[in-house]
């Protein structure tokens, strides 16, 4: 059976065709501000370089955020398309999972893992977990936050383990970050979503509706709100 | 033509769209729109409007196939809206065609927004057939088209500041009435009388097929201020009035487009053309001069995405998988429909 796995909630999309014996193809696009918008594209460049059908998909996983919302939506709209036309299931998983789970191999063994990408506005749409080589732990549940509010929460969850930040916000946490705690340097591995995560989350079973986490309301929403508060 | 049943999606602002179109046939129209969300904003907010089509899609499709009572395996293209419109609005309808298509190894239809209103009195039972003029009025567009052949229509004449229907809204704001503002407007100017103020229409003359809607706007935001307070039948008459004025550009430049063409028939699409005042106007007009009139249904002239699947008829397939790569554009490309 062949799975069709893709993230494309962060500027790097990622994607893999994962088999029933755990061997995959990957793939991941070069950081670009609209990468996601080039996500089909990519996927048929796997489909022809594997060699496999796209009628031979029997199921599809999909990173549901948080991220950049038009890139969340990128993804799952994608995901829900070919689920639809091949009649075959969806599954959702949490982005910063699947990319803790990547950060966890280049992370001393039992450390806090922090993935963290930029959101804008001065915040991360970060989480943190910890790894035990067979179970992720959530410490703290996806969310956009500031650095500064963000390095308090990993001091507070932190031990002699240390911790490990990642993503393409680790640069941004990193002068906020206590002693024990550092960012992956640049160019780690570690920093990038590899989507055979996303497919090792689900077969976990830590599955979640395949619905953006956005982690934010709309600009438009948060107005809205903040004038109804001024009036009454 | 494409022979067999095409679906089309359409996401392009505040409806969520799907249909299966067969030829002129319209098998199936499904439309889950959007408005009462957008209400409390006063508009239509385009983060919320992408957050809703994703919600939505999906069962929009199911629904329009189901109606339909066609089996993916019968689709023999995808339509879906490309440009213009909201792009993370587009972006969700045409990720989720896209996909679709890749996976039933599909070709593609990229539908022009426009495109697709123009196309709408092709579909049965309507079935207008070239030459006409065609009127786009919607909250977003104001344009005339010379439609000589569907593949191609030549714009004869646009707005050149504020869309029709966004000059419905702003009136019916300066009058008190909610958003969405059209429906509210006409409802409040049938009770009126529209021969009471006399608001001036712009870019008056002979041979003028543009339209411009900034100026009459402002003379209600006069009328009203010089009111004070008004009373429930001062307010249908600058109601009635008002949209007198902005109808009667729209009835008199299209009628007069078709005579300066000479071609025998006129149509409208888009949210202003389901308004009950602008038809009586073209009809009456069109009928004196002697053309065709030639209205789709209501619910084919506001959003939808049967007439996606009518502009797909004349616009070039994409084969599986040249579609791949194939973005949405939030503007149209420069030279039009057609490019
Ligand atoms: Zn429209």
């Amino acid at each position: 059976m062949t799975t069709f796995a893709l993230d494309t909630s962060t500027p790097s999309p990622a994607l893999a065709l994962v088999q029933d014996d755990g061997s995959a193809a990957t793939l991941r696009l070069d950081a670009s501000p609209n990468a996601g918008r080039r996500v089909m594209l990519a996927a048929h460049g796997l489909f022809v370089s594997t060699g496999i059908d796209v009628a031979d998909v029997r199921r599809v996983v999909v990173g549901v955020g948080p991220g950049a919302f038009t890139g969340v939506r990128i993804g799952i709209a994608t995901a829900l398309g070919l689920g639809q036309a091949l009649g075959c299931p969806v599954e959702g998983v949490v982005t910063h999972e699947a990319a803790a789970l990547g950060m966890a191999q280049v992370a001393p063994d039992g450390a806090l893992v922090v993935p963290a990408s930029d959101a804008r506005r001065g915040e991360l749409f970060a989480a943190a977990y910890r790894w035990d080589g067979a179970t992720l732990t959530t410490l703290v549940e996806p969310c956009a936050i500031a650095p500064a509010d963000l390095a308090s929460l990993v001091a507070e969850r932190l031990d002699e383990r240390g911790a490990v930040v990642g993503g393409n916000g680790a640069q941004i946490l990193a002068p906020h970050l206590p002693a024990g705690a550092y960012a992956l340097a640049a160019g780690s591995p570690g920093h990038g979503i590899d989507a055979r995560h996303l497919v090792a989350r689900a077969d976990a079973g830590a599955t979640v509706p395949v619905r953006p986490v956005y982690a934010r309301l709309p600009d438009a929403e948060v107005n809205r709100l903040r004038n109804l508060e001024a009036a009454s | 033509m494409i022979a067999g049943p095409v679906l089309a999606i359409e996401t392009s602002c505040d409806e969520t769209a799907a249909a299966v179109v067969e030829g002129r046939d319209v098998r199936s129209s499904v439309v889950a729109s959007q408005a009462d969300l957008h209400a409390p904003y006063g508009g239509v907010v385009p983060e919320v409007a992408a957050r809703h089509h994703l919600g939505t899609v999906n069962a929009v499709l199911d629904e329009a196939l189901d109606r339909a009572g066609v089996a993916a395996g019968d689709l023999v293209a995808v339509a879906v809206t490309q440009r213009p419109g909201l792009i993370g609005a587009l972006l969700v309808g045409l990720s989720t065609a896209r996909a679709f298509a890749y996976a039933r190894r599909l070709p593609m239809a990229m539908v022009d927004h426009l495109h697709g209103h123009i196309a709408a009195a092709w579909l049965n039972p309507v079935a207008l057939d070239p030459p006409f003029v065609s009127l786009v009025a919607s909250g977003g567009h104001t344009r005339l088209d010379l439609v000589r052949d569907l593949a191609a229509p030549q714009l004869v004449g646009q707005t050149i500041d504020d869309a029709a229907g966004e000059a419905l809204d702003k009136g019916a704001r300066l009058l008190g009435l909610g958003y969405p503002g059209g429906p509210a407007l006409e409802r409040l100017a049938a009770a009126g009388d529209r021969a009471a103020h006399r608001f001036p229409i712009a870019l008056a003359g002979k041979g003028v097929r543009d339209f411009s809607f900034a100026g009459v706007k402002t003379s209600l935001m006069y009328a009203v201020r010089e009111a004070g307070d008004l009373d429930d039948a001062a307010r249908a008459d600058l109601a009635a009035s008002y949209q007198e004025a902005i109808m009667t550009p729209l009835a008199e430049r299209l009628v007069a487009a078709a005579r300066q063409h000479g071609v025998p028939a006129v149509t409208v699409g888009g949210g202003v053309a389901a308004n009950g005042r602008l038809r009586e106007m073209v009809t009456a007009k069109a009928e004196a001069a002697g053309l065709r009139v030639a209205f789709p249904d209501r619910a084919l002239c506001t959003d939808n995405a049967a007439m996606i699947g009518a502009a797909a008829q004349f616009t070039p397939l994409v084969e599986w998988p040249g579609f791949v790569s194939l973005d949405a554009m939030p503007t149209a490309p420069p030279g039009g429909i057609a490019a």
